[in-house]
């Protein structure tokens, strides 16, 4: 793709948040793949010193990279991080947080400084959220419902019993009420689940393994799996190209392998474990018992697994990636295949299984 | 029907309301926090009727009859004074305030307006511990309390939680007086503090920052504690505070002239100590069986609790909030007694009086 499709130029600034976190680093060297060269990386005072290594080796290339501490919770910091900036993308967030409070404020909260520093400084050009599947409802859907971006997002998260979703859906309405209301320009990327070297464990989708056995709840289902890299391009060209402002876009890899074609291989390649397959019918089942049983005892049991959370994350469904293909001209650059060997390459190498 | 209201809509937060909500007589009529988007984000998931960006908002327009302070401890002084002021009773999360002199001047304000408070001592109202303090209160220990020891661990656990309390020079934890512990600590203390009867008992305190965190280049947070509390030749304790001992325990031991009392909170389980004798090797086997009966009641006691669907993870808090309200519509006594609240204070400042005392001279030997 030629880069007069982009909104901005190669010394334009650009910020990326998060940037030492998993889809981060991915994003700035793909920024820099793209020959952008002036590149701002907030990161947490917290975040690990070797990616901060390794952000500060990409600047050795003669682009400049700015390395940017602080909070995103202190509006100094977001108004130092993103003065003179032109796009934003947006990948900090609260994750693997356990309570509403802390998803909420480390996702909301977060996001509302930083759009509120872009106003003050009055050049942006396009703030890229990065969302997740977590968003949308399922509940009223028919089993293989084909999930893309026209499907309904959940309209009672706090039903879901999961934080991350909560914040994520309220992550969204502010981010488009600032753009209703005061004309940010946005665009939105939904990421499934997104896996590769760095990232151990298996996704919730597939099982899980709260009991002290790994319960296989995916059966015959596809896991949206998309590689890091690849939906770190998917990330840089929607925060790039002309003409999708306002819009989102779901990122899922082609060739998606099912649930049980993922435990199998991950069992080959990397450890092998005891697992007992649930069939659909008693998940629900379960899940419906322990939604009432949490309900009648006032919250003895967490409302953790409920019916809301069976239909988005284990009822048969399809994924399509079309309009990012159509609308961005991405495609996977890493095949599945080959990006599953990687991943499995990886689990195995850091000695850390899920 | 009394009227709550919560002010500083955080984690701990969630708590108090889920509990409140298990109560009949009472209803949420308003909440604050000074960042609106998470009194909203409170507000939409709790049904609680309104939601303020300002106190003084809240206090006049809701017009509640009690006020939960769930912020920072650094603030619960400047609030719940505010709310005292305006004649709301004040339950404020623990720790009670930043010191002594704060809490005193808290206490004599709601004493003058006849006014209720309460600390968020939730631990000292669990199961267990209700059956602890009856049988104490019947007599059980033969006295008041020889001795008593009280274990509060708290588990760092994983290198990223304590990566993120490290790296973060501006978190409100590393501006409290006795930082890490001054958040943690008062649990483990009120429950020595319940059972002395002496004012001013002398504290020795001896703490260290642990090898983990000086691995981690730390060396302002204190997380391992070691303290002697005696009062004058009668009742003596022991609290240990520990980021590292494994188990992470939260254990109870008090001793009296005619048994003793073990409470493990973790486990919910209380076991009576006898001070007999069984005769010869007997003593190398009856007692097992006891212990092993005892810990058996407590299994079918949990069971029986959780069948009950009472058996939540702050169902103390339950306890106590029910407790702080009854005084209030009874004009009764306050399920916490002032005095053990000054007291806690009193320890804690003692405490971090003493830490920093120590770290002022392992400073001065450094530089010489």
């Amino acid at each position: 793709m030629d880069n007069k499709d982009f909104i901005v130029g190669p010394d334009d600034p650009i910020l990326v948040t998060g940037a030492s976190g998993f889809i981060g680093p991915r994003v700035v060297e793909a920024l820099l793949h793209r020959g952008f060269r002036n590149l701002r990386c907030f990161v947490r005072p917290s975040s690990r010193p070797s990616r901060i290594e390794a952000l500060n080796a990409y600047g050795r290339d003669g682009a400049r990279i700015d390395l940017v501490e602080g909070d995103l919770l202190c509006p100094e910091d977001c108004t130092r991080a993103s003065k003179d900036v032109m796009v934003v993308f947006h990948l900090a967030a609260g994750t693997g947080e356990a309570s509403f409070p802390d998803a909420f404020m480390n996702s909301v909260v977060t996001t509302r400084n930083l759009l509120d520093a872009c106003l003050q400084h009055r050049c942006l050009s396009r703030f890229v959220n990065i969302s997740s599947f977590a968003v949308y409802t399922n509940i009223r859907a028919p089993r293989w419902r084909l999930l893309d971006e026209s499907c309904p997002i959940e309209g009672r998260p706090e039903l879901r019993g999961d934080a991350y979703c909560f914040a994520k859906v309220k992550q969204e309405q502010i981010l488009t009420d600032y753009g209703k209301r005061l004309g940010i320009p946005y665009v939105i990327v939904r990421p499934g689940s997104v896996y590769g070297p760095g990232h151990d464990g298996i996704p919730g989708r597939v099982g899980i393994n709260t009991f002290g056995v790994f319960l296989h709840l995916g059966g015959f289902n596809t896991i949206p799996f998309t590689y890091v890299n690849n939906c770190a391009e998917a990330i840089v060209l929607a925060g790039l190209k002309k003409g999708v402002d306002g819009e989102a876009f779901n990122v899922v890899d082609d060739d998606l392998p099912s649930s049980r074609r993922f435990l199998r291989l991950y069992k080959e390649n990397v450890r092998r474990f005891t697992s007992i397959y649930v069939p659909h019918a008693v998940s629900y089942a379960l899940c419906y018992l322990w939604e009432k049983y949490s309900s009648r005892s006032q919250g003895q049991l967490p409302p953790v697994f409920n019916r809301r959370r069976w239909h988005s994350q284990w009822k048969k469904t399809r994924y399509s990636n079309e309009k990012v293909k159509a609308r961005l001209g991405w495609t996977p650059q890493v095949p599945t295949a080959e990006g599953l060997r990687r991943y499995f390459q990886s689990c195995v190498d850091m000695g850390r299984h899920a | 029907m009394l009227k709550v209201a919560i002010v500083g809509c955080g984690k701990i937060a969630d708590a108090h309301a889920s509990q409140i909500q298990r109560l009949k007589g009472c209803e949420i009529v308003g909440v604050y926090d000074r960042e609106p988007l998470m009194a909203k984000q409170f507000y939409e998931r709790f049904s609680v009727k309104r939601y303020f960006d300002d106190l003084t908002g809240l206090l006049s327009d809701a017009r509640p009859d009690v006020v939960h302070v769930t912020t920072p401890p650094q603030s619960h002084f400047a609030i719940a004074r505010f709310c005292l002021e305006r004649g709301c009773h004040v339950y404020v999360e623990k720790p009670f305030t930043v010191d002594e002199a704060e809490a005193q001047s808290l206490v004599e304000l709601a004493t003058e307006r006849r006014l209720k408070l309460t600390v968020g001592h939730d631990d000292q109202f669990s199961h267990v511990a209700r059956r602890m303090r009856a049988l104490v209160q019947s007599g059980y220990l033969g006295g008041p309390p020889v001795h008593m020891e009280s274990h509060y661990c708290y588990d760092l656990g994983r290198d990223g939680y304590a990566r993120t309390l490290l790296a973060d020079r501006r978190h409100w934890v590393r501006n409290l007086p006795g930082k890490l512990l001054h958040n943690v600590i008062s649990h483990g203390l009120a429950r020595i503090a319940e059972f002395l009867t002496s004012d001013s008992p002398q504290v020795i305190a001896y703490g260290f920052v642990s090898p983990f965190l000086k691995r981690l280049n730390e060396d302002a947070i204190v997380d391992e504690l070691r303290v002697i509390i005696a009062e004058e030749e009668r009742t003596t304790a022991y609290f240990t505070f520990s980021s590292q001992m494994r188990p992470s325990i939260h254990q109870f031991r008090v001793y009296g002239p005619k048994g003793g009392l073990i409470l493990d909170q973790d486990h919910e389980t209380l076991i009576r100590l006898r001070p007999g004798r069984f005769k010869s090797y007997l003593e190398k086997f009856v007692p097992p069986v006891i212990l092993a009966e005892q810990h058996l009641e407590n299994l079918l006691r949990n069971v029986k609790t959780f069948l009950a669907r009472d058996f939540q993870m702050k169902s103390g808090m339950k306890y106590l909030i029910d407790a702080f309200y009854r005084s209030i519509i009874q004009d009764g006594p306050v399920p916490i007694p002032y005095r053990e609240i000054l007291l806690t204070a009193r320890m804690m400042d003692a405490i971090f009086a003493q830490l920093a005392t120590s770290r002022c001279v392992v400073d001065a030997e450094l530089r010489t």
